[in-house]
C-alpha cells in the first residue's frame, strides 16, 4: 500500500518535470525561430564584444594640444617637447592667446598650454614662473586626465631645473628630501583596458537580455491569449514561470560562453584565473534573479511595447549605477542603498573577481547570498503578480 | 469560376438604375508574391448597400482600401464619382466625398477621448461646420441611443456602442459613399441588429450609397446588392433572390434515429448534410419539396424521417453550395473513430447557483444548468452577458463567489486540478504558437497533459487524420489557412481525451464550408465519443447545432431549451415571422412601426415583422401600407431563426429593465 502510493507520487514528480521540460524546449524553440532576436544575441555576444573591447579608451590618448610660446626659448622648447605620444599630440602653434581660445572653442584642439614671455630667463635667475594650461573639460574625464598629465609633465620639468640649477645631477638627488610613489598593479598587471572593458560589456549584455528576453516571452503569451490556454491545463503558474526563465538562462550561458571562449579569451586574452564552473554557476543565478525582475515588469505590463519601456527604466539606473561604469565608492550613498536592490552590483563583483583574481567562494560568499535572496524576494513577487491577473 | 447573376428581378426596382458611383475592373492586389485578390469586378450603384462577403482572407480589405484611396493596386481601374483612383492625388480628390470605418472594434477612435470627444474630432477634421456638427450630432447620437454615454469614454463603451460610435464618426461629414468594413465582426447579435438597423435608415434619409463587408453569412440578406469573395475572386453577384435562384432547391429538415447512421447513408447521395441537434438538415438541390422528401426518403432506407419540413434554403446554403462547386476535389477526411466507445451516461457538467461578483458589479447571477456526457450545450448571451465568466469558473481559474459547481465528476471548488486534467479548452483566438509548426504544437500539448511517448504519437496520428492536417506537418503556424487553424486547435484541445470540451467562440474568421467541417467533428465527438461539449457563439447559426441551449442576460439565466423548443416559445409568445417585400421599404418600415408593429426592421429591401395572429395581422399589415401608397409585392410566413429568437427576448428583457429604471426614477 505504501509503495503504492509513493509510486504514485514519483509517477507525479516524473510527469512534473517532463512537463517542465516540455515548456522550456518549447520556449527556447520560439526564441530561435525569431531572427531577429537571435541575430541581436549573436551580434551582442561576438562582434559588439570585439568592438567594445577594440575601441573605448578611458586613458588619455592623442589628445591634441595647442601650444602660445611667448618665450621661443631652450626651456619653452624642452618643456613642449615633453608634451609626447601616445598621450598627447602637438597640434601646432598660435600666435596669440586669443586664438588658441578660439580654437579650444570650436573644439579642434583639447588642451591650449601657454608659456608666458621671459619664461627662461626667469627659471635661470630663479625667479617664480607660471604656465597656463587651458583644457576643454566637455568630456570631463578625458579633460581631467589631460590636465593631471599635464600638471605631472609641467612638475617634474620644474623638479629638474630646480636640480639642475642647485648644481646638482639628477643622480644624486641624495641630500634632498624627495618621495617617490612607487605602485605596482595588480590583476591587471599591463594595465590593459580592454580587458576591463570587454567584460564590463559582457555583463552589460548578460543584464539586458535576461531583463528581456523572459519579459517578452512572457508578455507575447498574455497578448496573443494563449496563456489562458496554459491556465486551463494542468500547468502550474510557478511551472509557465519558470520554464521561461530556464529556458533563456540556458540560451545566455551559452551565449556567455561564445563571446568569453570565442572572442575576449584568444582576441584579448582576458584571464580566467578562477574556477571556470563557478563563474558559470553564478552567472546562471545571475541571469534567473534578474529574469525574475524582468517577469515582474511584465506581470504589470500590457503589452510588449509597455514591457520594452520598462525594462528599459529598470536596466538603465542598473548598468549605470550598479558599477560598471563608475566605482560604487564614488556615488552618494542613498544610491549605493538603492544599488543594493541591483543583482548586477554583486554580480559585478563575482565576475570580476573569479576572472580576475581568481576568487573562490570563500570570498565572494556574502555577494552570493545577497543574489540568492533578491531572486527569491523578486519571484515571489512575479508569482503573486502572476496569480493575482489570471485567477 | 464567376457567375453573374441576369438583372431582372423586379425586387430591385426601387434602386434608381443610373450609372455606378464606383466601378472597379480587372482589380489585382499582390502582397509580395502572395495574390490577395485577382481579378474583380464591381459597380455600385448610387443609393444602394452593396456587400461584400467572404471569410477571411477572401479579399475583401484590400479592395475596399483601394476603393477608399488607401491601397495601391497592380492592376485593373478603381472608378469613385467618375475619377479614376489611381494616384494618390487621384485619391485625395474623391477622400471628400467618402467615409471609412476601417476594420477592428473601434480601433479608428480614440479610447481616452469621450464620445463627443471623438466626434468633434472626426468632424473638425473634415472641416464640417460648428453649427451643421451640433444637429448632425443631435441627430446621430439620438438614432444611436448613445445620449446617455457623450461624455463616457470610448474604451469603457461595449463593442456595439464602440461600432455604432465609429459609424457616427465616419459619416458625421456626410460622405456619399460609406465605406465599412466588417462593422459587425465581433458584435453580439442584438447590437448587429441595431447596427444594421442604423446604417439601412441613415442611408435611407440621406441618400448616401454604402460598401459594406461581413463574415457573417446570414447577414447577406440586408444587402441590395452584393459579391460573395472566395480566394480573392467574385464567386457570385446579384441581389439576394437572384443569388438564391442561382442553386435552385429546397431545405430539408428532419429528426432521424440512430443520427450517425442517417448521416452516413445520406452522404452519399447528397453533398450538404448537417447535424443540428436531435435534427438533420439536408439541402437538396434543383429538387422540389415533394422530390426532396422522395429522395431523402428513399437514400435513408429503413430509418424512418420524423417531423419533416420543408423551407427556401438559406443564402449560407447557396454560398456553401457554390464553394463546394468551386472546389469539387477538395477532399473533406473521414473522422476517425475513438479508440474506445464510452458510456453516454451521467453529468459532465452541473453548475448550482453560481455566483461571481467583481467588486460590487455581480458578473454572474445564480446561474444553474446541467450538461450529459454526449451533449451539445450552447450558451448564449450579447457581450458582457457572464458566459466567459461562468466558463472561468468552471475551468477552476475563477474562484466563485457563491454556489458550486462539478465538471467531469470533480468538485471545482476543491479539485481544480483534477478537472484542468479532465477538461479541453478552445479560445476564440485559437491560442495556438503561430511560431510553432503544427507538430509541434501538437506535441507540446500533449507533453502539458503528461502523455508518454507512444500515447504521444498515437494522439499524434488521431489529430492529424481528425483534423485533415496531412500534408501541414511542418508548416508553421501562422501561415495555415483560418480553418485549418482552427481544427488544429481543436486537436489541441482533444489530444488528451477529454471528457468535457469547452469552446468559447470558436468559429469567428471561419469560412462556411470550413465552419460545417468543425460541426462534423464535433457532433461524431458528442454522439460517437460521449464527450459533453459547452460553446458560446455569437454565429445563431452555429446555435442550431446545440442539443440544448441557454441564454444569459445580465448574468442571469433567462431562458433554456433545444432550439425549437426555443422558437416554439417565442412563437407562442410575439407571433409567427413574416417577410414583406414592398416598393419603398424606407416609408413602409416607417408606416408599419406607426401602425403598431414594433419589431418591424430592414432586411436589404425587405421588412421582417411579427405577427401573433398570421392572417388577421397580416391583411392588416398590407392593408396599412396599401393605404399609404406603398405597393405589396409579397408578403410570406418565414421560420423563425435563432437569431430572431435571441434578439426578440434580449430586447424583451432590455425594454424590462428601462422600465424598472424609469419605475424606480419615478
Amino acid at each position: 500500500m505504501m509503495n503504492a502510493v509513493s509510486g504514485l507520487g514519483s509517477q507525479r514528480a516524473v510527469i512534473w518535470w517532463h512537463r517542465l521540460v516540455v515548456m522550456t524546449r518549447k520556449e527556447m524553440l520560439q526564441l530561435f525561430r525569431d531572427v531577429p532576436i537571435v541575430a541581436f544575441l549573436v551580434y551582442s555576444f561576438t562582434l559588439a564584444i570585439y568592438i567594445t573591447g577594440n575601441g573605448i579608451r578611458s586613458q588619455l590618448h592623442d589628445a591634441s594640444l595647442l601650444v602660445h610660446d611667448a618665450d621661443h626659448s631652450v626651456s619653452s622648447r624642452e618643456l613642449i617637447h615633453r608634451f609626447q605620444a601616445p598621450f598627447f599630440r602637438l597640434n601646432g602653434e598660435v600666435a596669440d592667446s586669443r586664438e588658441g581660445l578660439r580654437r579650444l572653442d570650436r573644439g579642434t584642439a583639447v588642451a591650449l598650454l601657454e608659456i608666458p614671455p621671459r619664461f627662461h630667463e626667469q627659471l635661470v635667475t630663479g625667479e617664480p614662473t607660471a604656465v597656463q594650461l587651458l583644457v576643454d573639460t566637455t568630456n570631463s574625464a578625458n579633460g581631467l586626465s589631460a590636465a593631471s598629465y599635464a600638471a605631472r609633465i609641467v612638475a617634474r620639468f620644474g623638479q629638474e631645473t630646480v636640480l639642475n640649477r642647485v648644481g646638482r645631477a639628477e643622480e644624486s638627488s641624495d641630500g634632498l628630501p624627495l618621495i617617490l610613489s612607487e605602485h605596482r598593479v595588480w590583476y591587471n598587471p599591463d594595465q590593459n583596458e580592454a580587458w576591463f572593458e570587454c567584460i564590463s560589456h559582457l555583463l552589460r549584455q548578460i543584464t539586458i537580455f535576461a531583463l528581456l528576453l523572459p519579459a517578452a516571452a512572457l508578455v507575447r503569451e498574455k497578448e496573443r491569449g494563449t496563456v489562458e490556454q496554459l491556465l486551463v491545463s494542468p500547468l502550474t503558474p510557478f511551472q509557465i514561470m519558470i520554464s521561461k526563465v530556464l529556458a533563456m538562462t540556458v540560451v545566455i550561458l551559452g551565449a556567455t560562453a561564445v563571446g568569453l571562449f570565442g572572442i575576449m579569451q584568444p582576441v584579448f586574452g582576458v584571464p580566467i584565473k578562477g574556477s571556470i564552473w563557478l563563474f558559470f554557476t553564478l552567472t546562471a543565478l545571475f541571469v534567473v534573479t534578474t529574469a525574475c525582475m524582468g517577469l515582474a515588469a511584465a506581470t504589470l505590463a500590457r503589452n510588449q511595447g509597455q514591457v520594452g519601456m520598462m525594462t528599459l527604466l529598470v536596466a538603465a539606473p542598473m548598468l549605470m549605477l550598479s558599477g560598471i561604469t563608475a566605482p560604487m565608492e564614488a556615488m552618494p550613498v542613498w544610491v549605493r542603498y538603492l544599488m543594493a536592490l541591483s543583482p548586477l552590483r554583486y554580480y559585478i563583483e563575482i565576475a570580476n573577481g573569479i576572472l580576475l583574481k581568481g576568487a573562490g567562494m570563500n570570498i565572494l560568499w556574502d555577494s552570493v547570498l545577497a543574489m540568492v535572496a533578491l531572486g527569491a524576494a523578486l519571484f515571489g513577487f512575479g508569482m503573486w503578480r502572476f496569480r493575482r491577473q489570471f485567477a | 469560376m464567376t457567375t453573374t447573376a441576369r438583372y431582372d428581378n423586379g425586387e430591385a426596382a426601387s434602386v434608381v438604375l443610373e450609372q455606378p458611383i464606383v466601378r472597379v475592373s480587372g482589380f489585382v492586389k499582390r502582397y509580395k508574391k502572395h495574390v490577395a485578390v485577382q481579378g474583380v469586378d464591381v459597380a455600385i450603384r448610387k443609393g444602394e448597400i452593396y456587400g461584400l462577403i467572404g471569410p477571411d482572407g477572401a479579399g475583401k480589405s484590400s479592395l475596399m482600401k483601394a476603393i477608399a484611396g488607401v491601397l495601391t493596386y497592380d492592376e485593373g481601374t478603381v472608378e469613385v464619382f467618375g475619377t479614376v483612383v489611381d494616384s494618390e492625388r487621384a485619391a485625395e480628390r474623391v477622400k471628400q466625398r467618402i467615409g471609412f470605418l476601417p476594420q477592428g472594434l473601434g480601433l479608428n477612435l480614440y479610447p481616452d477621448l469621450s464620445v463627443e470627444e471623438n466626434i468633434d474630432f472626426f468632424a473638425r477634421l473634415r472641416l464640417v461646420p460648428e453649427q451643421e456638427l451640433l444637429e448632425r450630432k443631435a441627430r446621430l447620437l439620438a438614432m444611436t441611443r448613445l445620449e446617455k454615454f457623450r461624455n463616457r469614454a470610448m474604451k469603457n463603451l461595449s463593442g456595439g456602442m464602440k461600432q455604432k460610435l465609429g459609424l457616427i464618426c465616419t459619416l458625421i461629414h456626410e460622405p456619399e459613399l460609406a465605406i465599412l468594413d466588417e462593422p459587425t465582426t465581433g458584435v453580439d447579435p442584438v447590437s448587429r441588429r441595431d447596427f444594421w438597423s442604423i446604417l439601412a435608415e441613415l442611408l435611407q434619409e440621406k441618400g448616401m450609397t454604402a460598401l459594406v463587408s461581413t463574415a457573417y453569412m446570414d447577414e447577406a440578406a440586408r444587402f441590395h446588392r452584393l459579391s460573395f469573395l472566395s480566394n480573392g475572386k467574385v464567386l457570385v453577384s446579384g441581389t439576394p433572390t437572384e443569388v438564391q435562384a442561382l442553386v435552385p432547391g429546397s431545405m430539408v429538415t428532419f429528426e432521424a434515429s440512430p443520427q450517425l447512421e442517417a448521416i452516413t447513408r445520406l452522404k452519399q447521395t447528397f453533398q450538404q448534410v448537417e447535424a443540428l441537434g436531435p435534427r438533420l438538415h439536408v439541402f437538396t438541390k434543383d429538387l422540389d419539396p415533394a422530390q426532396a422528401v422522395q429522395h431523402i426518403e428513399a437514400s435513408l432506407g429503413d430509418i424512418k424521417p420524423d417531423q419533416v419540413r420543408v423551407d427556401d434554403p438559406e443564402l449560407e446554403d447557396v454560398f456553401v453550395s457554390l464553394l463546394l462547386q468551386q472546389a469539387e476535389n477538395r477532399q473533406v477526411s473521414a473522422i476517425p473513430s475513438a479508440a474506445k466507445p464510452t458510456d453516454n451516461h451521467g453529468l459532465a457538467i452541473e453548475a448550482r447557483q453560481l455566483v461571481r461578483d467583481f467588486g460590487p458589479f455581480r458578473a454572474v447571477d445564480h446561474v444553474s444548468f446541467q450538461v450529459k456526457q454526449g451533449e451539445i450545450f450552447g450558451l448564449l448571451g450579447a457581450n458582457g452577458a457572464g458566459k466567459t465568466t461562468v466558463i472561468k469558473m468552471l475551468n477552476g481559474i475563477l474562484p466563485p463567489t457563491g454556489g458550486e459547481g462539478w465538471v467531469a465528476g470533480a468538485d471545482m471548488k476543491t479539485a481544480g486540478g483534477t478537472i484542468k486534467e479532465r477538461i479541453g479548452y478552445m479560445s476564440q483566438a485559437f491560442s495556438l504558437y503561430l511560431d510553432l509548426t503544427v507538430v509541434e504544437n501538437i506535441r507540446l500539448f500533449a507533453g502539458i497533459y503528461g502523455l508518454d511517448g507512444r500515447a504521444t504519437d498515437q494522439r499524434l496520428n488521431w489529430v492529424m487524420s481528425m483534423a485533415g492536417l496531412k500534408g501541414y506537418e511542418s508548416n508553421l503556424t501562422g501561415r495555415l489557412p483560418m480553418g485549418v487553424r482552427q481544427r488544429l486547435a481543436l486537436g489541441c484541445a482533444l489530444v488528451h481525451q477529454p471528457r468535457v470540451l469547452f469552446l468559447d467562440e470558436p468559429t469567428s474568421g471561419v469560412d462556411p464550408i470550413g465552419r460545417r467541417h468543425f460541426w462534423d467533428i464535433l457532433s461524431k465527438l458528442a454522439r460517437e465519443e460521449g464527450v459533453a461539449i459547452l460553446v458560446t457563439t455569437h454565429y445563431m447559426s452555429e446555435a442550431e447545432h446545440c442539443d440544448q441551449l441557454a441564454l444569459m442576460y445580465a448574468g442571469r439565466i433567462v431562458a433554456e431549451g433545444s432550439p425549437g423548443d426555443m422558437k416554439q416559445g417565442v412563437e407562442k409568445e410575439a407571433g409567427h415571422l413574416f417577410e414583406v417585400v414592398a416598393d419603398d421599404p424606407g416609408k413602409a418600415l416607417l408606416e408599419l412601426r406607426r401602425a403598431g408593429f414594433a419589431g418591424a426592421a430592414l432586411y436589404g429591401t425587405r421588412i421582417h415583422l411579427f405577427c401573433r395572429d398570421p392572417v388577421r395581422d397580416k391583411d392588416c399589415a398590407c392593408g396599412v401600407l396599401e393605404s399609404s401608397g406603398v405597393k405589396v409585392r409579397s408578403a410570406s410566413m418565414r421560420p423563425l431563426s435563432l437569431e430572431d429568437v435571441f434578439v426578440y427576448k434580449v430586447m424583451a428583457l432590455e425594454r424590462q429593465d428601462r422600465a424598472t429604471t424609469q419605475e424606480a426614477a419615478a
